[in-house]
């Protein structure tokens, strides 16, 4: 299915001639150590993920290396064949069945997470929080009709997207005015305010606990002070305009995802030209309808469920292209505007993950998950086998520590990892 | 002998105890259960025990680290799995004698201190913060401006919405629940001056229909008459354009007239609706719905007064599950149906169609005659017809309203804040509230007194009460036995904090003892309090919510998807559940009766003819022994099932975690599981018999296929089938995707085999085979074990941890021929719950 030509001309490019960038303003006003304040160029992490796999004959390449041949799923992505990486055999080493997907962006499940001292936090959280206050938003999520469960933050609890491109645009880019804002500063201090006498009667609650009730209650208490914490940040943030931004246009005529989806990559690709934020995620949902795609008649479940019928195989992996379309037009976007201050295009700043935490709905396998990096400015590889001198796959981990590092994340660990892999950048 | 100790819960405990487990070997040398090492020593003992359990895990008695081997021990022994007779020679009443004496080592078990029998708070879900939210400000719901909107979803564990891990907290959670709470109060207590009543006259021509698509400007789909508007199409819903919202919070009195026509006109095999079911409408304020039966063409006056928010839209819809039945189910293409009725029964009429049909502006082509577009004007299937509304509002008795001044009285003085505010919070928090404890909260409203004057800040006082902790959390502290007590029992059966009923009745002494708790647990279901338990946990236990997970294929069965056929399947389900509640059936009953509760829709699913033509569910007997009870059900037989094909390995797990109380592992993740080919000509018998000769699957499959294959004569929708019918094609070499769709041969018919043998020998031929085994005494025992293990997660929100206290409850309910109310109150009744 082709995007309609206007709406990517009208997306990004002549829009957004200078948009002014939200931490410089921020870090002008507080002074405060923001990195693009201190002259870096910031680094951006995208995460695009599904909940049932791809399907393998069409995802994987046949052959490995960089001069390999473009897979059927992937070829909307032949433009940019150096700018990513595919990643062979690896994954978290989990059993079969639907639900260990969750596991996607950290390898732990959240009935283990207790074992693990940052739970099941998803590589997205453990990224936003290294970048910390320095953005208006941390991190944001989108989804359509319902989110994947694949967000998770340091406390185990799942962060779930929004799923209405509009209320992402009202979070993103709505500017209040003075009277909005001006109650908005109200309901802020209320909340501090209550948030206070709550933390103190939760005190006297607390120590008549008994230890099988203490973790929750701890959980609780986090919450509150982490709350807090938030609403500090946001009340700093209150009085700052945020950029603005059209996307109006996707919205005109019938409402389908291809234009629903296209809304929500302009938005993040613009949250992240203007510094709104450097850390989101995407996610493709198993109960959307995709019918609105060419090709499309059953449900994307029913799809991966296909018993090798040839026309349901189709239909899967029509579903699977649209998504890696909506990948390539998001990083052409990116490739068309220079990163400021800096080499090369936003897209050699961004650090791109697609992926599952399932390898294959239709043999329910999470093992071999299809996973794919580009940009970042990383010297990408091509196709590559990740699996060491014994055949053994790799653990998704060791990748997740490449990319920690490559935000400058100093460790060499990350729950199941047992290393980490070379993948230089520039 | 392969494996089987190699339950989840063992291979998660396993890792868990090892160090435990270490310790126990070095200083326990030597086991002394003689009647073990002599059956099962064989298989159980040495460097690598079968299924990775020896048989010195089991300690020389029950503790609190070795109870998961017993539990599961029992588990397989009672089952008659363990030891298997494919290599020993067994008997009967051996495994019976092993049972035997688990079961007494595990009575035996020391009774542990009190704090072993605390279950860790959990945070309450959706539903209760609702429903408790409600009952602490005295409101009939939170309101019907979606004040929980924005709350975030549940997560489900097993299909169980009360499990304490999957209720988490974060600073998100806490912040949604600021601004809900919010909203609920300040539709609750209201600030400002009264407003004066409006009326507002809705005459036909004020009445709109909403639009399915963004533009507005497309002609509305509806059926506009000079006195009222009808639905066409039930996909949108009906408002007033006078009234679109509510413009201030207070009681309106709604007005609404209305009738059902053409009920019966067109055949209802054509529309898909019942010519036996009545008409209804629909009336929503927000998520509060209000659904009345129309009279046929005879204006019915609807009449109700209603506590509505700010902002809540009212609007009309048609309900029915019909007017999908042809095409595609769009809408549209039930207008073919009115050219096909007056194509035969008008042909004037029709001639004067069809002489009006003129190409399309700008020399476009001619639609064909039978093109819907033609037929619209034309469209008589049944369908509600409104008149016009009438709406007074906003009312108060009393000014400020009465609920407000239950709340805070006439005009609260931040002085009065402890006064007020007590109340409110120790039915929030469901004790008494301590010494000084409101102090904090009493400060928030002094502070914020001169700014924002007396009511505001009192209700900002409200809001903190609700998002404490001691509301949010159950049982978060070490309050009073009888406080607890009454929480834990209202939330079960009500899902709601403790009414003065519940504290009064536990006062009384009527949850004192067994015999006390069964006659309250048999009032529960007598007086309609415990709906919210009838609704709910059916719905958690048999895993509901997976029905359309993956639905059934629409090509393949329609008849599933135009029907809304699930809603029924699920309705069944509930429906049994509680009629075996309210008849005090015995708890095995339920799994093999042979009646269940069906209409129409669902006699079209099982084979049946002789019902009634309507959607109205109705006890059926089947006589052919294949159905009935929870073991014939559609939904579960359905839920388990993928999209094209069935699998007797879901099915099976089903029935082991659900009926039997057993977590079969799932399959190692190394092993490469072989994909459907729905293209070969073989039956997935033949399929499963490659996987089940490899020693790797063999091990659990042996135990874990005979649960399933009993079902194979049921298709994806729980329909009965004598072959499989498959569409064979030749595989390629590669499932390469190629534009050309290959010719399919017609479809080939496979035979059914529905029959295996369990490890213990007993063998069936079929469904009807499989559901008297289903009945020995020691298959109804373990479903028994297993509705009283769900009974405790239902109310704890955990799994029990307590072998020895769970056959105790089960003994308990044997003694009363394991009647569900007795059942349920041995459950109320132990420790497990009680939680001393």
């Amino acid at each position: 299915m082709a995007f309609s030509r206007r709406s990517i001309l009208q997306g990004l490019g002549g829009a957004l001639a200078l948009p002014a960038l939200e931490s410089t303003v921020h870090a002008e006003a507080t002074k405060g150590g923001g990195s693009s304040s201190n002259g870096q160029t910031p680094l951006r992490f995208l995460v695009v993920g599904n909940p049932l796999g791809m399907h393998p004959p069409n995802f994987f390449p046949q052959d490995f290396g960089r001069d390999y041949t473009i897979s059927r799923t992937l070829q909307p992505l032949e433009w940019a064949k150096d700018r990513f990486t595919i990643f062979s055999h690896t994954d978290h080493g989990m059993k079969s069945g639907h639900g260990r997907e969750l596991a996607f962006l950290s390898g732990v499940l959240p009935e283990t997470s207790h074992a693990f001292a940052e739970k099941n936090m998803s590589i997205d959280q453990l990224i936003a929080k290294h970048i910390g206050g320095d953005v208006r938003y941390p991190s944001i999520h989108a989804s359509l009709q319902t989110g994947i469960r694949m967000v998770w933050n340091a406390n185990g609890v799942e962060l779930e997207p929004f799923t209405d491109p509009q209320k992402l645009f009202d979070y993103l880019f709505l500017n209040l005015s003075d009277e909005e804002k001006k109650t908005q500063r109200q309901t802020l201090a209320r909340n501090r305010s209550i948030l206070d006498a709550v933390a103190e009667q939760f005190a006297g609650v607390k120590a008549k606990t008994g230890a099988a009730d203490r973790e929750r209650l701890d959980q609780f208490g986090t919450s509150i002070r982490e709350l807090e914490d938030r609403m500090e940040t946001r009340r700093n943030w209150v009085d700052r305009d945020k950029p603005q931004f059209d996307i109006s246009h996707h919205f005109e005529g019938e409402a389908t995802i291809i234009n629903r989806y296209n809304a929500i990559f302009d938005m993040v690709a613009y949250a992240f030209q203007t510094d709104l934020t450097r850390v989101a995620t995407v996610a493709f949902p198993n109960e959307l309808g995709y019918t609105d795609v060419n090709g499309v008649n059953r449900g994307y479940h029913a799809c991966t469920h296909n018993g090798k019928d040839e026309q349901v195989v189709a239909e899967l992996v029509a579903i699977e292209s649209f998504q890696i379309e909506q990948l390539s037009r998001f990083m052409k976007k990116l490739d068309d505007v220079d990163e400021p201050n800096a080499n090369g295009s936003m897209l050699d700043h961004t650090v791109i993950l697609f992926g599952s935490g399932m390898g294959y709905g239709g043999t329910h396998s999470n093992r071999n998950l299809p996973i794919l990096v580009a940009g970042g400015g990383f010297k990408h590889l091509g196709h590559v086998d990740t699996r060491n001198a014994a055949g053994n796959n790799m653990p998704l981990c060791n990748l997740y520590v490449t990319l920690m590092q490559r935000f400058g994340i100093e460790r060499d660990r990350f729950n199941l990892s047992t290393g980490a892999f070379e993948l230089s950048y520039a | 002998m392969r494996s089987l100790f190699y339950s989840n819960r063992i291979a998660k405990a396993f890792v868990a105890l090892s160090l435990v487990l270490f310790v126990s070997y070095s200083t326990v040398s030597a086991t002394d259960h003689a009647i073990l090492q002599q059956h099962c020593g064989k298989c159980h003992t040495g460097e690598e025990p079968e299924g990775g359990f020896h048989l010195e895990l089991l300690g020389d008695g029950v503790t609190a680290e070795s109870q998961e081997y017993w539990q599961a021990s029992m588990d397989y022994v009672s089952l008659g799995d363990m030891p298997p007779s494919e290599e020993s020679n067994v008997t009967d009443a051996d495994r019976l004698q092993i049972a035997e004496y688990i079961r007494e080592m595990i009575l035996k078990q020391s009774r542990t201190p009190n704090d072993r029998f605390r279950y860790p708070t959990r945070r309450l879900n959706n539903r209760e913060f609702a429903n408790s939210i409600s009952d602490a400000l005295g409101i009939e719901d939170p309101g019907t401006h979606f004040p929980l909107g924005n709350l975030l979803g549940d997560t489900l564990h097993d299909g169980f919405d009360t499990n304490g891990d999957a209720l988490g907290i974060s600073e998100y959670h806490l912040e949604q629940y600021v601004e809900s709470v919010r909203k609920v109060v300040d539709a609750t207590v209201l600030s400002g001056e009264q407003s004066p009543p409006q009326h507002y006259d809705v005459p036909a021509r004020l009445l709109r229909m909403s639009s399915l698509g963004q533009r507005t400007t497309r002609q509305e789909s509806a059926i506009r008459n000079e006195d009222s508007l009808e639905f066409r199409d039930m996909r949108v819903r009906m408002y007033f354009d006078n009234f679109r919202e509510v413009p201030v919070t207070g009681y309106y009195r709604i007005k609404i007239r209305a009738t059902g026509i053409d009920r019966g006109y067109y055949d209802s095999a054509e529309t898909g609706v019942y010519d036996g079911d009545p008409i209804s409408l629909a009336i929503h304020f927000g998520d509060r719905k209000r659904t009345y039966e129309l009279p046929d063409n005879e204006v019915m006056e609807i009449e109700l007064t209603e506590w509505l928010a700010k902002g809540t839209r009212v609007e009309l819809s048609y309900p029915t599950d019909g007017l999908r039945n042809r095409g595609n189910g769009n809408f549209k293409f039930q207008q073919s149906i009115a050219h096909d009725h007056i194509k035969e029964h008008d042909p004037d009429l029709y001639a004067k169609v069809v002489a009006s049909i003129k190409p399309k502006r700008g020399g476009g082509r001619v639609l064909s005659v039978s093109h819907w577009s033609h037929w619209v004007d034309y469209w008589r299937g049944p369908r509600p017809r409104v008149y016009g509304a009438e709406i007074d509002g906003p009312i108060y008795q009393t000014w400020p309203p009465k609920r407000q001044f239950s709340l805070v009285g006439e005009s609260p003085i931040s002085g009065d804040a402890e006064a007020i505010l007590t109340p409110i919070a120790e039915r929030a928090w469901r004790r008494k509230v301590r010494e000084g404890e409101l102090d904090p909260i009493v400060r928030l409203v002094h502070d914020l007194q001169p700014d924002i004057g007396d009511l505001e800040a009192m209700k900002e006082g409200i809001v903190a009460i609700f998002v404490s902790p001691s509301f949010l959390l159950i049982n978060p502290e070490d309050g009073s036995p009888a406080e607890r007590f009454a929480t834990k029992l209202a939330y079960f059966f009500e899902s709601t904090l403790p009414s003065e009923r519940v504290h009064s009745s536990i006062a009384a002494g009527k949850a004192d003892d067994f015999d006390a708790l069964c006659d309250s647990v048999a009032r529960y279901f007598t007086s309609g309090h415990a709906d919210e338990f009838l609704i709910e946990f059916p719905h958690a236990w048999l895993q509901l919510d997976r029905i359309n997970f993956m639905a059934p294929d629409p090509d393949r069965y329609p008849h599933y998807h135009r029907k809304d056929v699930s809603a029924d399947m699920i309705a069944e389900a509930k429906h049994f559940f509680r009629h075996a509640v309210e008849t005090n059936m015995s708890v095995p009953e339920m799994l093999t009766a042979n009646y269940s509760f069906i209409n129409a829709d669902l006699a079209k699913v099982y084979g049946v003819d002789d019902v009634p033509e309507d959607s109205k569910l109705r006890k059926y007997e089947f006589a052919d022994h294949r159905r009935g009870g929870l073991l014939g059900m559609a939904a579960f037989l359905t839920l388990t099932a993928d999209t094209m094909g069935t699998s007797p390995i879901h099915r099976a797990v089903y029935v082991m975690e659900n009926f039997m109380g057993i977590h079969p592992a799932p399959p190692p993740g190394d092993v490469e599981i072989q994909e459907p080919d729905v293209r070969q000509a073989k039956t997935i018998k033949e399929i499963l018999k490659a996987h089940v000769a490899q020693e790797t699957c063999a091990s659990c499959h042996r135990s874990i296929d005979p649960y399933g294959y009993a079902f194979e004569n049921f298709d994806p929708v729980g329909a009965w089938r004598d072959q499989y019918v498959q569409s064979v094609t030749e595989p390629e070499r590669e499932a390469k995707v190629t534009n050309k769709s290959r010719k399919t041969a017609p479809p080939i018919q496979l035979p059914i085999d529905a029959s295996a043998t369990f490890r213990n020998g007993k063998a069936y031929d079929d469904i009807v085979g499989f559901r008297k085994l289903m009945q020995s005494k020691a298959n109804q025992e373990q479903f028994v074990r297993c509705f009283i293990k769900k009974l405790l997660i239902y109310a704890n929100g955990t799994e029990p941890q307590n072998a020895a206290e769970v056959e105790k409850i089960l003994l308990k309910s044997a003694e009363h021929d394991y009647r569900i109310v007795e059942t349920i109150a041995a459950v109320l009744d132990s420790p497990l719950f009680r939680e001393p």
